[in-house]
């Protein structure tokens, strides 16, 4: 077996994942933007105000010209997914190169007579094969899907599956490089997450201030640039990619001159602080701080910035497409807000159930072994756990909301703008522990099938996010976990979406843990 | 205090699906004795320790630690263990002394004073952090963490594996102060050598099932050496006949090299008629567990 295949062979779960998750994103969401408006007069005027609202310009630049289904599509669907591809390529990188550095893999297989420079080698021509995949998959789902879709054609199916997957190979190849750079894989994650960040402020800027040349400058201005199902411009692309090989270069002549498992920026190794703490929970805690300070701050300025976009979108009379399916029909400012609070909330869960997956990380790794030998109960490591993310969760939903409750009141216009910032926020809280407690239980039960914890946040997504777009009934979106939160300036009567959903953390966190008592430790 | 033994263990039976990892294993550990638990590697011996902290459950058969039953109460036992894994895996962004606090912390009972003596005897630099450690250094952090932990049992599963030889004499020495401290030791290995220094019973498993149980002094008929060497000619039928004479038989008598494995009892007789014969190129090495599994216990493998 070659190096390549077992690094293909080793990852290729979260691999399929973000491949299916992606071009899943693409294919089934064009049809639903020939249907958004009942005539092409109402969509010309749509168009006309999304051409001019600076909420939707920031976020998902402009709206090219004429604004057919198809150009509504790549510039609002192509936004999304481009992000995601970034956010995929940085993960994925990061999990191919130093992840398996740090955790000594590598070692291994350097040491069975694989020469020095396979390992980037080999991780580059994996991230450009799953870059391929990529392209293909979402220009077949484009084609198969915009049949019938105005302005939806062969060559705009392929410049939008070119733009999904140079993204994700610019990214993916830019973190190989921060690889070689930074002093860990965790590191390696927080550099690549800052080039996304940076990526799309450049491309806000370019979008917002008329500065269309920025867009030349960030990899996620590549579909301003590129225009698929538009002008469907071939130039950007091949610029692009030809970046992507000088960086590719770039990364394996690195990669050449440092050490193995140490980049070029030092690593601070020493410390004489001392860890005085007496409980399991503790513990935890001070283990999860690191990462909970990451996303408290992340989440709090991507919460920020959700609100600060809102004026247009509650303003805006005629608002179609994805984000008029998330404000609603109703009244506007609760409806942004909602979506805000219901983005923050995802992401809050994502977190969750990452935190979450230490515990059986711990428990595969002997950790939780030794915990448990200094005389602490069966239940108390994933009870700890359990609760620390519960609180991280509402650490990070306090910090979001305090932030939001300051900017929205001041760029949007309504009644009781703070409090419902507050209240569409914090609301996201018992979704949060409802996953945390899903998530509890299968660890409880089997370690190894916890990522099915991944499925309930996912179709709660898919079911808040796209499910008008998709036209999934009512009923079925119900059941979802992140859109029970009521307009708390509206609301009358108890929110028994909430209290069911802090029911089922409850009560699977505690069946979580009974299991955990009945079954043997899983061995590291 | 248990006035009984520290671990009794009658007819441990852990299956994992079909396969029966511990196979009615006995074990029984007196109050500060030092109890080595030799097997080699796969026989089930860290199956067995994990019954015993309460980790696993059994299947059938009775399992006693300080009195109680680790199924059913694994905290009050584990709170009189101390603990060292076969495999330390450690939180890789604490550092050393952190790793030690939080041990310490979470049993709620320290000796700081033992703690500080320990790391420097083992040499560890508890500044750093643990992702820089290598797994001597691990084990170092695990093994100080035990020892100076005040508890009545040690569970030391194969715990010198990642250490140099002057850190296992250091072992060795934490090991006898421990047993003269009145504590309990039960010692994991796959190597005879490792624990017969400082052991003063052994039981034996291999195939998850028990061999040979009891008082090192009783077993010493086990501890064979191999002793090979190149015979004159002249000499061979006559050491043949002195050594048949002592129940030994060598490899083929038209063979000029000579090998023969010889009860420790033994070893200084038939070295002595090698030299009076003029044999040269002598050898005699200490035999390994695993010829000695092979040699006397042949159990069948499952």
């Amino acid at each position: 077996m070659t190096l390549l295949l077992l690094m293909a062979r080793r990852h290729r779960l979260p691999i399929l994942c973000w491949v299916a998750l992606l071009i899943a994103l693409s294919g089934p969401t064009l049809p639903a933007y020939r249907s958004t408006y009942a005539t092409v007069a109402d969509r010309r005027i749509a168009v006309a105000l999304a051409q001019h609202d600076a909420a939707t310009t920031l976020m998902y630049g402009r709206l090219p010209d004429p604004g057919t289904p198809a150009l509504m599509f790549a510039w609002e669907i192509g936004a999304i997914v481009t992000v995601l591809a970034a956010v995929a390529a940085v993960l994925l990188a990061t999990m191919l190169t130093r992840a398996a550095e740090d955790n000594g893999t590598l070692e291994l297989v350097r040491a069975c007579g694989v020469p020095p420079h396979f390992p980037v080698r080999d991780a580059l021509v994996l991230l450009a094969a799953v870059a391929s995949v990529l392209t293909a998959g979402c220009t077949a789902a484009a084609v198969v899907s915009g049949a019938h879709v105005e302005g939806a054609d062969l060559t705009g199916a392929l410049s939008f599956g070119a733009v999904i997957g140079i993204t994700f190979l610019l990214f993916g190849v830019l973190t190989v490089g921060l690889a070689q750079v930074a002093a860990t894989a965790g590191q390696t994650r927080l550099l690549g997450f800052l080039a996304v960040g940076a990526a799309f402020a450049v491309r806000a800027m370019a979008d917002t201030r008329d500065l269309a040349w920025l867009n030349g400058f960030t990899p996620l201005g590549l579909r301003a640039t590129t225009q698929p199902f538009g002008a469907d411009r071939w130039i950007p692309p091949v610029v692009a990619l030809t970046v992507t090989a000088a960086l590719a270069v770039a990364a394996a002549a690195t990669a050449a001159h440092r050490e193995y498992g140490a980049g070029i920026l030092p690593r601070r190794d020493t410390s004489t602080r001392r860890l005085p703490v007496r409980t399991v929970a503790a513990l935890s805690a001070r283990l999860t701080r690191t990462s909970l300070i990451a996303w408290t701050a992340a989440v709090t300025a991507i919460s920020g910035l959700f609100c600060a976009m809102g004026a247009g979108a509650v303003t805006q009379p005629d608002l179609g497409g994805f984000l008029g399916a998330q404000v609603g029909a109703g009244d506007r400012v609760a409806g942004y807000l909602s979506y805000c609070g219901t983005v923050t909330g995802i992401i809050v869960s994502v977190f969750g159930i990452l935190a979450m997956l230490t515990a059986g990380h711990d428990e595969r790794t002997g950790l939780t072994a030794l915990v448990l030998t200094t005389g602490r109960r069966r239940w108390a490591p994933l009870g700890a756990q359990a609760a620390v993310t519960a609180a991280g969760g509402a650490i990070v939903l306090l910090a979001a909301a305090a932030l939001s409750a300051v900017i929205a009141p001041v760029v949007i216009d309504g009644p009781d703008v703070t409090v419902r910032t507050l209240g569409y926020l914090l609301g996201q809280w018992p979704a949060v522990v409802a996953l945390i407690g899903i998530t509890t239980l299968l660890l409880g039960l089997r370690p190894s099938w916890a990522g099915l914890a991944w499925l309930p946040l996912t179709a709660g997504a898919l079911f808040a996010l796209l499910g008008d777009l998709f036209d999934i009934p009512g009923a079925v979106q119900r059941l979802g976990v992140f859109r029970h939160v009521p307009d708390v300036a509206a609301a009358d009567g108890v929110p028994l979406g909430l209290i069911a959903l802090l029911a089922v953390g409850a009560a699977t966190c505690l069946l979580g843990l009974l299991a955990a008592r009945r079954r043997d430790l899983v061995a590291g | 205090m248990t006035t009984g033994p520290v671990i009794e263990v009658r007819g441990l039976v852990k299956r994992f699906g079909a396969l029966a990892a511990v196979d009615g294993v006995d074990l029984l550990v007196r109050e500060g004795e030092v109890h080595g638990f030799l097997g080699p590697n796969g026989a089930g011996k860290s199956t067995t320790i994990r019954v015993l902290l309460g980790l696993y459950r059994a299947n059938a058969g009775l399992v006693r630690v300080l009195g109680l039953d680790p199924a059913s109460h694994a905290a009050e036992v584990t709170r009189q263990i101390s603990y060292v894994p076969g495999e330390v895996f450690l939180w890789p962004t604490l550092t050393g002394q952190e790793v030690l606090d939080a041990l310490a912390g979470l049993r709620g009972a320290r000796d700081v004073a033992a703690e500080q003596r320990l790391t420097e005897a083992f040499a560890l630099d508890t500044r750093k952090r643990i992702r820089t450690y290598s797994k001597g250094n691990r084990q170092k952090v695990v093994l100080v963490a035990s020892f100076a932990a005040p508890t009545r049992l040690l569970i030391l599963d194969e715990p010198t594996s990642g250490l140099d030889p002057l850190m296992e004499e250091v072992f060795q020495q934490c090991v006898r102060e421990a047993a003269a401290a009145g504590r309990t030791v039960l010692l994991s290995s796959h190597l005879l050598e490792e624990v017969e220094d400082v052991c003063s019973a052994v039981t034996i498993i291999k195939d998850g099932r028990l061999v040979e149980s009891g008082r090192l002094a009783d077993m010493r008929h086990l501890a064979a050496s191999t002793i090979t060497a190149h015979l004159p000619d002249e000499a061979r039928a006559a050491i043949d006949v002195r050594l048949r004479s002592w129940g030994l038989a060598g490899n083929a008598p038209a063979e000029r090299r000579l090998v023969l494995n010889v009860p420790r009892d033994r070893v200084a007789a038939v070295l002595g008629v090698l030299a009076e014969a003029g044999a040269a190129d002598i050898t005699c090495t200490p035999a390994r567990l695993e010829d000695l599994f092979l040699r006397h216990y042949q159990v069948a493998a499952r």
